[in-house]
């Protein structure tokens, strides 16, 4: 870990965007979860929820009392503060603290009201995330689209952590058309890390059809796991405190390991098999493929 | 047979072009003219008319044709416009008129104007119906493919169904379409196109339903400014009586602009994580601060399980806002919208079905 120095700008932080071209395939989980096995590991953390209309990060934290929820501790409050007192700003008077046993992270929330949303204005917001670099690493949970503010966040991110659930064609399609879409805009391909999300659920369509589709590995798999997911969201907490010895629990800190470069524990099958399924050929013909 | 037309036209070059190009062609037969609206209603009776030709740029003409439409039931009533106005068009419609026709047209351009708009159905403005949902994955794209395939059997009407989610629209894949032009060209070319010459931007999907397709690559999405989207979806209703547009998520000059030409809205939620009802709750708290919005505005639940009363209570309490319709779960659709038949294979007697149907009745009955 990086040490604290008289001028923060001399380092950088780890920016990670959380993104994908499906909405409600469980980005904001994979952030939390990423943000609380970061911290976990002893980094200084910080996890943006840009899902500026409608975020979930507050509400799948359980953090809803009076004290803590003010419009002006949200994205849209430091925005505000920075255009009024650009002198005065402090970024750190923005961020609320989530404390769960030995894990303390910070969180920039999204603005409570549609209304504070419509205001946002990308350069600031990019402005406002630089601030952040004190910490190690920043978690950016976007939104399912490709506006000016994601593609402004995923350009000042290291990686970009791009969430796919294939079990569902329209979904599948949105995955390849999204990746086609970052890779034309001519983002590194080994920017974008593929993250598949409830790998293990039953679907029509296999996890290696899709890499064959993407022409790219998936960088991890992340299981399926509901009644973990809901036990965290009911109890507010993340996984490894709401399911300590779940499978996703444990994916989740291969995936963390993977974005510390901790060494590996577990070496990942090359083996690969060609499929020549109806529905995939079809998915073939549809992409030209 | 050919059509016993009266022009009524108060520019005397234009009207004397007008009779110019009817005399030649022997599909049309000139009754009489007249240069003005109020001069021409009883007269005209006399000659039995099918056909009336009124140049509604002017404001007299433009407000009597109802008084027309009263008169002569049976008969076309065709407004001429010299520019595209879609708010004349849809005061001409109001009125019960059969159309609008762009002044200078031949006699080929009115047979197909008629064509198209004897296949639309009733006389009638269209019924504008946007699907709205705060974060997507709200079952919002089936819904309003399955209701659109519903209206037009129910009405024989003609409905339109627009893709209006450009990032990442889903319908030419319900539908298992390659199209070649989009809502992308449509906007672009909206303003030299009429009726006759946009229907084919629009592709057939069952008898009665046409779809206009997203585009497949994400970025043409800007291409579109929302005052032009706007402009084709009016465009829409004069060849369509029902124009159901499907919306990108969440609050946007685009999908506010169409929400706000609307006659329903439906804010299409799926209960997941459950924070859904509170996202929900927001977007009808937006809506309920402008004018008309709790008029036209319905809260929509889909996949609801258990689908009872008791529920419905428990979500409305949650929502603060009643909730209008609420749609039982189907597994069966998920491999029906997988195979790209939506078309074909809609699972009829389900309870999906029949709760679907019944608010497609009432989408019917509603009034404009």
């Amino acid at each position: 870990m990086a040490v604290e120095t008289a001028n923060s700008l001399e380092r950088s932080s780890v920016i990670i965007s959380v993104f994908s071209t499906t909405p409600g395939i469980g980005k904001t989980i994979i952030a939390i979860n990423l943000a609380a096995g970061l911290a976990h590991e002893g980094y200084k953390v910080c996890l943006c929820d840009l899902d500026l209309q409608f975020g979930d990060v507050l509400n799948y934290l359980k953090i809803t009392s009076e004290t803590e929820l003010t419009s002006e501790k949200t994205v849209a409050g430091a925005q505000r503060y920075l255009l009024d007192h650009p002198n005065k700003f402090n970024i750190k008077d923005f961020l609320i603290d989530y404390t769960q046993g030995n894990v303390t992270f910070s969180i920039l929330p999204a603005p409570l009201y549609v209304f504070d949303a419509y205001q946002i204005d990308v350069q600031i917001i990019s402005n406002i995330i630089g601030r952040l670099n004190f910490f190690d690493y920043i978690i950016l949970d976007l939104n399912s689209m490709f506006s000016a503010l994601n593609l402004e966040m995923l350009d000042i991110s290291t990686v970009i952590n791009y969430v796919g659930v294939i079990d569902f064609l329209p979904a599948l399609k949105n995955y390849k058309v999204g990746y086609d879409t970052l890779i034309r805009f001519e983002y590194e391909e080994s920017k974008i890390r593929l993250v598949e999300n409830r790998a293990d659920s039953q679907k029509l369509i296999e996890g290696r059809d899709v890499e064959k589709l993407l022409g790219e590995p998936f960088y991890h798999r992340l299981p399926n796991d509901y009644p973990s997911v809901n036990k965290s969201i009911n109890s507010g907490q993340p996984l490894m405190f709401a399911a300590p010895d779940s499978k996703l629990t444990k994916s989740f800190d291969e995936l963390v390991g993977l974005y510390t470069n901790r060494p590996k524990s577990v070496l990942q099958g090359e083996g690969q098999t060609s499929s020549s399924g109806g529905l995939f050929s079809k998915i073939k013909s549809w992409f030209g493929f | 047979m050919a059509y016993r037309v009266i022009v009524i036209e108060d520019d005397p070059v234009m009207l004397e072009e007008i009779v110019a190009v009817l005399r030649r062609s022997p599909d049309f037969e000139v009754a009489s003219t007249y240069k003005q609206a109020h001069a021409a209603i009883n007269p005209s009776a006399m000659f039995q008319p099918n056909l009336f030709l009124m140049n509604v740029d002017n404001e007299e003409m433009l407000d009597m044709v109802p008084d027309f439409v009263d008169r002569f039931p049976k008969a076309y009533i065709l407004g001429m416009m010299n520019q595209w106005d879609p708010l004349v068009a849809q005061r001409v419609a109001q009125g019960g008129g059969t159309g609008c026709i762009l002044k200078p047209f031949t006699a080929k351009d009115i047979l197909e104007h008629l064509q198209v708009y004897a296949s639309r159905g009733k006389n009638k403005p269209a019924k504008l119906i946007s699907f709205f949902s705060p974060k997507g994955r709200a079952g919002r794209t089936t819904l309003a493919a399955i209701l659109a395939l519903l209206i037009a059997e129910k009405t024989g009407e003609r409905v339109a169904l627009i893709d209006a989610d450009l990032q990442f629209g889903d319908l030419p894949i319900f539908f298992d379409l390659e199209p070649k032009r989009t809502v992308i060209d449509a906007t672009q070319d909206i303003r030299l196109l009429t009726p006759v010459t946009f229907a084919p931007y629009f592709y057939p999907i069952k008898k009665g339903v046409s779809l206009l397709s997203s585009p497949d690559r994400p970025e043409y999405a800007e291409l579109v400014t929302p005052e032009g989207l706007v402009e084709v979806v009016m465009m829409t209703g004069n060849i369509f009586r029902y124009v159901l547009v499907d919306l990108p998520s969440g609050f946007n000059p685009l999908a506010l602009n169409i929400c706000r030409i609307s006659n329903l809205v439906f804010i299409t939620t799926m209960i997941n994580s459950g924070f859904e009802i509170k996202h929900a709750r927001k977007a009808m708290d937006m809506f309920a601060q402008q004018d008309d919005g709790r008029r036209k505005v319905h809260a929509v639940f889909t996949r609801v399980n258990p689908f009872t009363e008791e529920n419905r209570k428990k979500i409305s309490e949650q929502l603060g806002y009643p909730v209008d319709y609420m749609i039982p779960n189907e597994y069966k659709m998920i491999s029906v919208a997988n195979s790209g038949r939506l078309a074909q294979g809609l699972p009829k007697d389900t309870l999906l079905m029949q709760t679907i149907s019944g608010m497609a009745d009432k989408i019917i009955a509603a009034k404009e």
